[in-house]
């Protein structure tokens, strides 16, 4: 604790210091019981000084410090307190130790300002790494444009550990508050008045970095800052703190990889999907998925984007874990407000994942190992030009299921799966860069040796950059997306089946950015997916099988979007962005296809004949335009307020006739009477950051309708239904909601708090359906949720160790629950409420856990980290479900709960 | 398929999840929906109909508390030709009459409340004649399997059964304590408590589409399967199999009717669906009414399984005989009033002298172990066939 509270004032010491001067040299580490030879000699190797003393004198010293950015003579001050010994710093950068008085030197005043001089005329291209905080670069040319005030400064801001550009890196300068985030290629471009300058740089929730700067003209600054997930404490102004004021979007939610690491973890397994349910807004029906809500919309309503692939199913093991290996990935967005215009295709969110690529240095990795599963990846150069990154991460839960045979009637019993990442990126040339990425993710399951369970992910892409000038950068990508999944039964071989379901996209983008002009962005390009699906296939399996051959008729369609948008700086106080998109979409021959009395429901009754399609001949076509307009205007330097309208076309369908993504749940393509999902969403949002930067806060109201929604029919079949048009209902849909986010990104405890009051209806349209849903009224959807809470906290014992708790609750899911029984077929049975008509009981839980870093020495083979902790910390059993079932003829109603106990997990990290 | 995605939740439960008992707060409906049950025979057989409402799900089973619908039932044919339904009682009428199968008919309901409900029109569907039933023994335990043959009136086939079987108490004795003679005796026939029947009631409803296999054979459908050790195995047991073709509609009703029993509350479970059928209220076509009215003939087979054709079947005990032993003291004649009078204990095994010929003394047992009525009757069912 005494160790603590001295890391603290070190802290508090080094921070005001700081704001005083910042041009002397500092200490960063951790210095434990070391000898006063081995502290000399680690300082002498970080900073330009040299140490003379003689050894009797500091024979009995220990020395036991954590530093954070500290100036050196502090940390003297402190190693030499009632030792009896004294120092002194002469202009060479002597440090010398005597004992009893101290050496008299000469120690001019204005010593460090004058070695600041010394360094103004230091190229501004050198990069002296951790010490170009405390140069001043002179920038352009005096006399280039001598009439203009302003001068403009642009660059890359690359990692200091990799080299690799930093995407989405804030570049600030305090005093106007004039900020600037990079783009994907590291650059960025900050026009500012002329003269001296603190800039300040600084990657999402990670370091911060500073370079003082005089501005005499039009001029490039690289920068190279740290990207490392160990945050040492300063005073910060977050990234995040600004972007939450400034950005133009709105409704955006970027969750840094480090972030997500210190989330409590189910089993140990680092998940990138759990991080975005900490989201307001976001919301899951139950504990066994990832499949995740929006705004009141459904799962197959967020296009989930690795990089440029489609992601079909985004989890391994039902749900249990994210097929994301946080290894592989450089960040999150989750965008749910206002959808940029160069996505679409999904209605309620955008998902992007975003690939990480090799380090350019040498070559390294990282890995963990924990209870159920276990990950490595590596990285690193090919050659100078080209970097590689590949990654895995495989289980071997099957001992659980061993240990559990013996308990249980489990025989040959497995679930395994497993993930490959492999990303290359080759630059031809400053102007023209190849990025390749690959994944492969398979589950297996089976629980008796006679039912195996399979799903399959391959996503291929690769991407052309090519800037064609200093303005226009243009991104060329084609890819495919493929998924499928697959049941093998041999509960007795003459029933023998072997079932299976897959789809396939291939795709194919161009997206152009143009900055020609300070106060425009525009973005434009065209999209196009030709889409395949075999929508069902039932064979007989082995020789004996009697079971005939099912098979629902392949499904194809293509489907072009251009779009154009334009982001428009009109002054300082307001920006605009607006933008719309063209969807062409079209369902291909060869297909049949059953032909209704018009105007009638689509019952198998009122079936008139079936019309062929031959090979390439369009069935039906849709098309119809998006919308994407928002707007920001900022009140004062702490607030502003945004606005938004968004429209969204979807053509692709899930069909799951159960609450959470199942691993049986097949898609669908928009064809005569399954029409394309439309909606639209407005928001309104008000952003203000308080004690100073400190605290952000937001909050978001929002309005959305839906239409062409599916809802099924009682009864309603799914699995190889060759009319499924007939168990399906055109439903319409609207949700509705008020987010609030306070977010604290500095100090020792850092977290969010997030609260969502949200409603998500549904109702079935008043086309000509089969049956109408408790009358035609409208009803809660299965995700209506309407309060729901999330407080993330993390607290920071000490550099080493990091500890985390996570609380969550939300009201209850709809539940359709058995009012009353009756008595039919020798049994009671029950007579369910209206749909959705009752809730389960509230969900609420809490988790904990804690990092545990090993030493920061820089020079070691690997940097391993501990992580362990409780997931479900007060073991409550929050039900997943609720149903009855008839037990000798008596019906018994019970509450399943999947996590009904506590469970602690551990892992050991490493990084080399 | 479905049985393993039960298993799928029977794992998580074991991994770190519970299943517990659950009571919602539902607010007291009083919802009372018209139950219609029927499956008339075309033939002539007398068949039933059963008509009841559905009850508040917290209602006690008191039988005398439940209310049934009253009133007149006939089925009509599209002709205009009624045939009247005889009450039996307790909301129950009694069908029989040969139709020709070829007709449509529709069912007429005018309950003395003062509604009245028509069915849609139904067209009786003859079911194919049971081609085979059989068991066989795994592994595992025992499976009884059924083959059939569909045509082309019948597809969709629904499958229920009726299970008894013949078991012995944990101890059986020849012997009863009569309380008038205050004297152990030989128990009578009538009387006796070593060996009984026992019916089960299930809520199983299999259901299967025979143009899925070739030729529309549905070849060793399964039926039931009974575990290794399971009681019902141990003397003789006995399945009626009874096969009933469906009409689409009929075919969607009983599969709501099977998942809304069957495959609620596992993880990948559909959501519940409402029940509807194929009657309506004449006065509120919106108001609810449950239950599936079908025409045509049942076809039944009962089968038969001796314990000596499926040995060696370990026997597990049941949780009635949890404890079960017959006491080492022997009790004598004239305890036999103070130890067996209360009826808690019973003369379980006798003990001779050389050369008696009646016991000199009985080692009692309680009766929950020698007493077999206490879970069945030791009347032969009918159709016993030993």
């Amino acid at each position: 604790m005494k160790k603590i509270y001295f890391t603290l004032l070190i802290l508090f010491i080094s921070w005001n210091v700081q704001s005083q001067t910042n041009q002397t040299v500092r200490l960063t580490g951790m210095y434990l019981g070391m000898s006063f030879d081995a502290f000399v000699e680690k300082v002498q190797a970080e900073t330009p000084y040299t140490f003379y003393y003689k050894k009797v004198d500091v024979a009995d010293i220990q020395i036991n410090l954590q530093v954070s950015d500290t100036e050196v003579r502090l940390v003297l001050d402190e190693v030499f307190l009632n030792t009896g010994l004294t120092y002194s710093i002469d202009r060479s950068n002597r440090i010398w130790v005597t004992k009893g008085s101290r050496l008299l030197i000469d120690f001019p005043s204005e010593y460090f300002n004058i070695q600041a001089r010394q360094d103004l005329l230091a190229n501004a291209g050198d990069s002296l790494g951790e010490f170009d905080k405390n140069k001043l670069f002179v920038i352009g040319k005096a006399t280039d444009n001598p009439e203009s005030s302003t001068a403009t400064l642009s660059g890359v801001v690359t990692s200091i550990e990799s080299g690799n550009p930093m995407n989405g890196a804030i570049v600030l300068e305090k005093i106007d508050f004039t900020q600037v985030a990079t783009d994907r290629n590291g650059k960025y471009r900050l026009t500012l008045p002329k003269g001296r300058h603190t800039i300040w740089v600084q990657n999402i929730g990670g370091f911060q970095e500073q370079r003082q700067i005089d501005l005499k003209g039009d001029g490039v600054l690289n920068m190279s800052i740290e990207e490392t997930i160990l945050s040492l404490d300063e005073v910060i102004v977050s990234s995040g703190a600004l972007s939450n004021i400034n950005k133009l979007d709105m409704g955006v939610q970027s969750i840094s990889i480090a972030d997500v690491k210190r989330l409590p973890a189910v089993m140990g397994e680092v998940d990138v999907l759990r991080g975005v349910l900490t989201l307001p807004g976001v919301n899951t029906v139950g504990e066994a998925t990832t499949g995740f809500n929006v705004r009141g919309g459904a799962a197959d309503q967020n296009l989930i984007l690795y990089g440029n692939s489609t992601i079909f199913n985004p989890t391994h093991a039902f749900g249990f874990f994210s097929a994301f290996n946080a290894d592989v990935v450089s960040g999150v967005e989750l965008y749910k407000g206002s959808i940029p215009v160069n996505y679409g295709g999904r209605l309620s969110s955008v998902l992007q994942v975003d690939p990480k690529y090799g380090r350019k240095d040498k070559i390294g990795g990282s890995g963990g190992i924990g209870i159920m599963t276990s990950r490595l990846s590596l990285e690193g150069p090919i050659d100078e030009k080209t970097t590689f990154i590949l990654g895995g991460r495989t289980t071997y839960s099957d001992w659980a299921l061993k240990f559990l045979e013996d308990e249980a009637d489990f025989n040959d019993s497995k679930i395994s799966f497993y993930d490959i990442n492999a990303n290359i990126q080759h630059e031809i040339n400053d102007k023209n860069f190849i990025e390749f990425t690959g994944y492969i993710s398979k589950d297996d399951f089976r629980f008796d040796p006679d039912t195996t369970y399979f799903y399959q992910n391959l996503n291929l892409s690769l991407g052309w950059r090519h800037f064609f000038n200093d303005h226009l950068e243009g991104r060329f990508t084609i890819g495919t997306d493929q998924y499928n999944f697959g049941i093998i039964g041999q509960d007795n071989p003459l029933n023998s089946f072997d079932y299976s379901f897959d789809i396939n996209q291939l795709y194919m983008r161009a997206d152009f950015e143009s900055r020609r002009n300070e106060s425009h962005i525009l973005k434009y390009g065209i999209h196009a997916i030709q889409y395949s699906i075999n929508p069902g296939i039932n064979q007989p399996y082995g020789e004996e099988s009697i079971v005939l051959l099912d098979e629902l008729e392949e499904e194809n369609a293509r489907e072009i979007s251009v779009y154009f948008g334009d982001e428009f700086t009109v002054n300082e106080k307001l920006s605009v962005s607006y933008g719309g998109r063209y969807m062409f979409y079209q369902l291909l021959g060869p297909l049949s296809i059953n032909e209704y009395v018009e105007d009638a429901p689509i019952t198998e009754s009122n079936v008139i004949g079936e019309k062929t399609y031959e090979r390439g001949k369009s069935v039906k076509t849709y098309h119809g335009p998006e919308f994407r307009i928002s707007a920001r205007y900022i009140l004062d330097n702490r607030s502003s307020i945004k606005l938004g309208f968004n429209t969204m076309r979807q053509n692709i369908h899930l069909l799951s006739n159960s609450s959470a993504i199942s691993p049986t749940d097949s898609w669908k393509l928009s064809d005569p009477y399954i029409k394309p999902q439309t909606g639209g969403q407005a928001s309104v949002g008000y952003y203000r950051n308080l004690l100073n930067n400190k605290l952000e806060f937001s909050t978001e109201v929002y309005y959305r309708y839906m239409n062409n929604l599916l809802d099924y029919r009682s009864g309603a079949k799914i699995v190889l239904n060759h009319s499924v048009e007939q168990d399906v209902l055109n439903s319409k849909g609207k949700a509705y909601g008020v987010e609030f986010l306070l977010k604290k990104n500095t100090g020792v405890l850092k977290g969010t708090l997030a609260y969502t009051y949200a409603r998500s209806l549904l109702k079935t349209s008043d086309e000509p359906n089969v049956e109408k849903i408790n009358n035609g009224e409208f009803y809660s959807s299965n995700f209506d949720q309407p309060h729901h809470l999330v407080l993330v906290a993390n607290y920071e014992l000490s550099k080493r160790i990091n500890t985390s708790l996570n609380l969550n609750y939300s009201t209850g899911r709809p539940i359709t629950l058995p009012i009353s029984k009756f008595d039919y077929a020798g049994s009671e049975r029950v007579y369910f409420s209206e749909r959705n008509a009752y809730r389960i009981p509230d969900y609420f839980r809490m988790d904990f856990s804690v990092n545990l870093e090993g030493n920061h020495k820089v020079k070691k083979l690997a940097h391993a980290s501990w992580s362990f902790g409780v997931y479900n910390l007060l073991g409550r059993s929050n039900p997943y479900s609720v149903y009855y079932v008839p037990e000798g003829g008596k019906l018994r109603g019970y509450q399943l709960s999947i996590f009904a106990k506590p469970i602690p997990f551990i892992t050991y990290n490493f990084r080399f | 398929m479905k049985r393993n995605i039960h298993i799928i939740l029977v794992l998580l439960l074991l991994m770190a999840g519970c299943r517990e008992p659950y009571d919602p707060e539902i607010e007291p409906t009083d919802i009372k929906v018209l139950v219609v049950e029927g499956y008339l025979d075309t033939e002539g057989l007398p068949s039933l109909l059963k008509l009841s409402y559905t009850r508040n799900i917290h209602s006690d089973e008191d039988s005398n508390q439940i209310s049934f619908p009253s009133g007149e039932v006939f089925l009509e044919s599209e002709e205009g030709e009624q045939f009247p339904l005889g009450s039996l009682g307790e909301g129950t009428f009694e069908f029989a009459y040969d139709i020709p199968e070829e007709g449509n008919y529709r069912l007429k309901i005018f309950t003395t409340d003062g509604n009245s409900y028509s069915s849609e029109w139904i067209k009786p569907i003859l079911t194919p004649e049971i081609i085979d039933v059989g068991f066989e023994k795994y592994e595992e335990g025992v499976e009884v399997y059924l083959t059939t043959k569909g045509d082309e009136n019948a597809d969709n086939f629904l499958w229920t059964f009726e299970e008894t079987y013949a078991f012995r108490s944990k101890i059986p004795t020849a012997y009863r304590y009569d309380p008038d003679l205050k004297t152990v005796v030989l128990a009578t026939n009538d009387l006796r408590t070593d060996l009984c029947y026992r019916e089960l009631s299930n809520a199983d409803l299999i259901l299967e589409i025979s143009s899925r296999f070739e030729d529309q054979f549905v070849f060793r459908q399964t039926i039931n399967k009974i575990p290794t050790g399971d009681e019902r195995l141990t003397v003789r047991y006995s399945i009626l199999i009874s096969q009933k073709a469906l009409d689409k509609g009929a075919s969607d009703f009983w599969e709501i009717m099977r998942k809304n029993t069957d495959d609620l509350g596992s993880i990948f479970s559909p959501l519940p669906s409402n029940i509807g059928g194929n009657i309506k209220n004449d006065q509120n076509p919106n108001a609810p009414v449950v239950g599936y009215l079908s025409l045509g003939t049942v076809k039944q087979r009962r089968l038969f399984i001796g314990f000596q054709e499926i040995l060696p079947w370990p026997r597990i005990d049941v949780p009635e005989y949890f404890g079960c032993i017959a006491e080492q003291d022997t009790i004598l004649v004239e305890e036999y009033e103070s130890a067996f009078m209360s009826g808690g204990y019973t003369p379980a095994i006798p003990i001779f002298c050389e050369n008696c010929y009646d016991p000199i003394g009985f080692r009692k047992a309680e009766r929950r172990c020698t007493d077999c009525t206490l879970r069945g009757t030791n009347v032969k069912p009918d159709f016993w066939d030993e």
